[in-house]
């Protein structure tokens, strides 16, 4: 059965059709054609679906749809602000921390929440904080580089603000 | 140059190198869209009445169909196509041809009535429909009889008097005279490779100690993260237009062609962004039944393959078994080599040519081998970086590491000894560079540490291209061609034409044209794609370069000889008042005689020269529970010319990961009943960032003549050693040898633990 709901998404109003056992990775790519978050394994293994639900990684393959209405839902798509690439994307173009590209979107987005966790952490804590999203080109060492650059960038900011 | 020099990049993009567009880590083209989720892959397009694909695939290792039954499928609303062995023409059939160094394969659509199913997984039909939903229940309602046949798994079963046969219609292979498998005529044989170069026997009457191992390593997956996804369109004259993951979509085209019996300019092949193929990508897998369905259905049809589905029924690398006999004299000279080698081919056949590979790069004066693909109830394997390689190293090089631990030699030096020289290559100096990197003559180790090193050896194969590079009507230029870029190339490649043309990389634009457009271009494997496709875009480029100092001389009234171009502008030598913009040359050619400028570049095949991965890896074996942690890992390439520092050392760091984490942690796991045990990402297991250390990244630069520059294909050879140095770290940290892939908790432990009782 079919039922009308409404996602929050990247701070728009998707209104979509959905049945109870739509994935939030199916609503997105297929409903939202929101389709940055990839589907590596349908088992929340790989980490390619991952989004944001209310400031938190989630892999999106394991997540109903039905079950975020009412919560903020952030996407690749919605992580830059306007022209400006966020920090974390930049740091991945400049270290070479992608290659074939189907792991980056979650991987960004697995970095950017872990950054606001640890803001100044270790290369050993950026590899723990990753083990949820295979990258199977990289060999992840520029992936590490790529989040470390982002969190001096980032920690810079807020230095700056203070 | 021919000085070997250390280029480490260690750090952000586009680090200056003067006025050259080359020898730089310029951010990739494609990155914008990767990191914002813009680069559009196989699985994101949707087309109005798009269909879904979806195989019913054989629960059974091995078994005979009695019966197909699709009517209550095709009964179901919303099935727009149901295709089987029956609805099919007879002289259909995959046909696929690989990376130009692999074998071509002919192999049914589907077992019909009375046919075997040889492996799990295997295809039995194919639907299309409206939904995914739709699609999964048409599958479950096609009912299948089989008839039970026993499996045959393993591969020194497989080869015995009275084993099953996978083909019904194999022949034996000829008993051999000498090694394990001696003494008997070999069954399952699906292919083999024999080679002999002076006289083994002699050699080891020779030597002063000889030494003999077995090596078993099992079935590995590429792993892409992107799994095989095609979509498909048939128009009402029977145009057929694809949209595919795949590394050739001119080698896609041909075998759709092949297989389906179109002629090619009825096919239109797009080749979309790739997530990743590690030689997986040459099609067959789903591209075809997608061209079925859509021609079928009348609609547009998309096939995304499960991760389940890669597992079950995709073309991952073939486990061997291989016996390595080696004689040395007694100041550390290699004599003699000698290898047994089967090769677990499942279903299909190609790869034992690898295990020449056993030899290595090495000055030994009698080889022989006898190598065999043996037919087990499993899918036929493919291509995986530097096909086989890995598999041969394995063997080839973990033993040299054993004959060294034995006779008390250095392993670097052992190999320095016996190295071969030449010509083009820097065996030595590879070696010299990743050891000092690693400071391997004063390396430390504490308790349970140990370390290993390896060196694998491949040359870059080439392939025909084509090229255009044109220029714009503000003089800054475009690159047109059919490759598909699956590592940074294309960024390479305007790295080249820049250089060329004397304008900043940021200034070219590159453009992959579709198969109905695009000059031909070989598929993105083996190596080829910047030996092969830098050699047109160069020439390309060369020609529009001709072009412009020719309109620039009439122009300037000035020999071309005279002129000389740099900074986006053409300038008398000596006179840097008479000068001309690439802007006002690109305007001029316009309303010249010649017209736009318009340069072409073509190149087919030219021979390479060997380059070798060194790679040493430290690892701490916990004795409680068998676990092997990596702790420090070093490795070197002679790249020939790092165009792109940064794209190398990415090429460099992902394959040695993908080798090492063979040796550590990968197999594809088959029960007894030949059903696959481990069908998924959370029992087949590949490396995370946790499981790995930073890694140390040395470039070698000897030049190949022949090269762009004189590069050598890079992207397969780092993955070459890794097994072997992996599983030679483990024996210096356990004091046992080891000699079956991977290096599990249970494996390294039941090992030491046997040792110790």
């Amino acid at each position: 059965m079919r039922t009308l709901i409404e996602l929050n998404v990247n701070n728009e109003s998707y209104p979509i059709d959905v049945e109870g056992r739509t994935r939030l990775l199916d609503a997105l790519r297929d409903k939202c054609l929101l389709t940055g978050a990839k589907e590596g394994c349908s088992t929340g293994d790989c980490g390619a679906c991952t989004v944001h639900l209310d400031g938190q990684p989630v892999t999106s393959c394991l997540v109903l749809a039905a079950s975020t209405v009412g919560h903020k839902i952030v996407t690749i798509e919605g992580v830059a602000d306007g022209e400006e690439l966020h920090p974390v994307q930049k740091a991945f173009m400049e270290c070479g921390g992608l290659q074939c590209g189907i792991c980056t979107p979650g991987m960004i987005m697995t970095s950017i929440a872990f950054l606001k966790e640890n803001p100044s952490p270790t290369r050993d804590e950026i590899r723990d904080g990753l083990q949820g999203n295979i990258c199977r080109c990289t060999g992840y060492d520029k992936i590490v580089d790529a989040v470390q650059a982002a969190a001096l960038e980032l920690d810079g900011k807020a230095g700056s603000k203070k | 140059m021919t000085a070997t020099e250390a280029v480490k990049t260690n750090g952000k993009a586009n680090g200056a190198n003067g006025s050259h567009q080359i020898g730089r880590s310029v951010v990739r083209l494609d990155a914008v869209d990767k990191v914002t989720g813009r680069a559009q892959y196989t699985a994101d397009l949707h087309f109005p009445g798009m269909c879904y694909g979806m195989f019913l695939r054989s629960p059974y290792a091995h078994a005979r169909i009695t019966a197909i039954d699709t009517s209550e499928a095709e009964a179901l609303p919303g099935v727009t196509a149901v295709i089987t062995g029956a609805t099919l023409s007879s002289d259909q059939a995959i046909v696929v041809e690989e990376e130009a160094h692999a074998a071509r394969r002919v192999q049914t659509l589907f077992p019909s009535v009375g046919d075997k199913v040889k492996y799990h997984g295997a295809k039995i039909a194919a639907v299309a429909a409206v939904t995914r939903e739709i699609a999964e229940e048409a599958c479950e309602r096609i009912k299948v009889e089989y008839e039970l046949l026993p499996p045959v798994v393993d591969v020194q079963e497989a080869i015995k008097e009275g084993a099953v046969l996978v083909n019904d219609e194999s022949t034996p292979a000829d008993a051999l005279e000498d090694g394990p498998f001696a003494g008997h005529p070999l069954h399952n044989i699906a292919g083999q490779n024999h080679r002999a170069e002076g006289d083994v026997e002699a050699g080891f009457a020779a030597s002063y100690r000889v030494f003999e191992d077995t090596y078993i390593i099992p079935r590995a997956h590429q792993t892409y993260i992107e799994p095989q996804t095609t979509v498909a369109d048939v128009s009402p004259d029977g145009k057929v237009t694809v949209w595919t993951s795949t590394q050739g979509h001119f080698a896609v085209r041909s075998n759709l062609a092949n297989s389906l019996r179109i002629p090619l300019s009825k096919i239109n092949v797009h080749g979309m962004t790739v997530g990743g193929g590690f030689g997986a990508k040459f099609g067959g897998i789903v591209d075809t039944y997608c061209v079925l369905l859509a021609q079928k259905a009348r609609r547009p049809v998309k096939i995304a393959y499960t991760r389940h589905e890669e597992f079950l029924d995709a073309r991952p690398a073939p486990g061997a078994v291989i016996t390595v006999k080696t004689g040395v004299s007694e100041d550390g000279k290699l004599v003699a080599r000698q290898a047994w080698a089967l090769w677990d081919t499942g279903a299909g056949s190609g790869g034992c040519y690898a295990t020449s590979r056993v030899k290595g790069v090495y000055n030994v004066e009698h080889f022989k081998m006898d190598a065999y693909d043996v037919n087990t109830n499993k899918p036929a394997p493919g291509a995986y970086r530097a096909p086989g390689a890995p598999q041969a190293t394995f063997a080839g090089e973990t033993q040299i590491n054993r004959i060294c631990s034995e006779m008390g030699w250095d392993p670097v030096e052992f190999r320095l000894t016996n190295m071969r020289e030449g010509e083009q290559i820097a065996f030595k100096k590879t070696l010299q560079a990743v050891a000092e990197r690693a400071n391997w003559g004063k390396r430390q180790k504490g308790e349970h540490e140990g370390w290993g090193v390896a060196v694998g050896e491949w040359t870059n194969g080439a392939g025909p291209a084509g090229a255009v590079v044109s220029m714009h009507e503000d003089g800054k230029v475009r690159i047109f061609y059919g490759l598909m870029d699956l590592t940074g190339t294309d960024t390479t490649m305007a790295q080249i034409a820049a250089e060329v043309l004397g304008i900043p990389f940021e200034d070219v634009t590159v453009v992959r044209g579709d198969t109905d457009s695009a000059p031909f271009g070989t598929s993105s494997g083996g190596s080829v794609v910047t030996f092969s496709f830098g050699n047109a875009v160069k020439r390309a480029a060369e020609d529009a370069r001709n072009r412009v100092l020719e309109l620039a001389a009439d122009h300037l009234e000035a020999s071309i000889d005279d002129l000389e171009l740099a900074g986006g502008k053409v300038t008398v030598k000596g006179n840097p008042e008479a000068t001309v913009t690439l802007a006002q040359l690109g305007q001029m050619a316009l309303r010249s005689r010649g017209g736009p400028i318009v340069g072409r570049g073509s190149f087919s095949s030219e021979p390479s020269a060997t380059t070798i991965a060194a790679q040493i890896g430290k690892v701490k074996v916990d004795p409680e529970t068998g676990q092997v942690r990596l702790t420090e890992l070093y490795n070197s390439l002679d790249v020939g010319k790092a165009l792109n520092p940064q794209s190398c050392e990415g090429q460099m760091e992902g394959g040695l990961v993908q080798g090492f984490s063979w040796g550590l942690m990968e197999q594809m796991r088959y029960a007894e009943d030949g059903r696959n045990w481990n069908a998924g990402l959370l029992d087949y297991r590949v490396p995370t960032a946790l499981d790995f250390p930073d890694i140390e990244t040395v470039l070698v630069e000897e030049p190949t003549k022949n090269g762009p520059y004189g590069v050598k294909g890079i992207g397969e050879p780092p993955i070459a050693p890794g097994v072997a140095a992996l599983v030679s770290a483990v024996a210096d940290a356990t004091g046992v040898w080891i000699n079956e892939a991977p290096m599990t908790p249970e494996r390294v432990l039941s090992a030491t633990r046997g040792a110790k009782a």
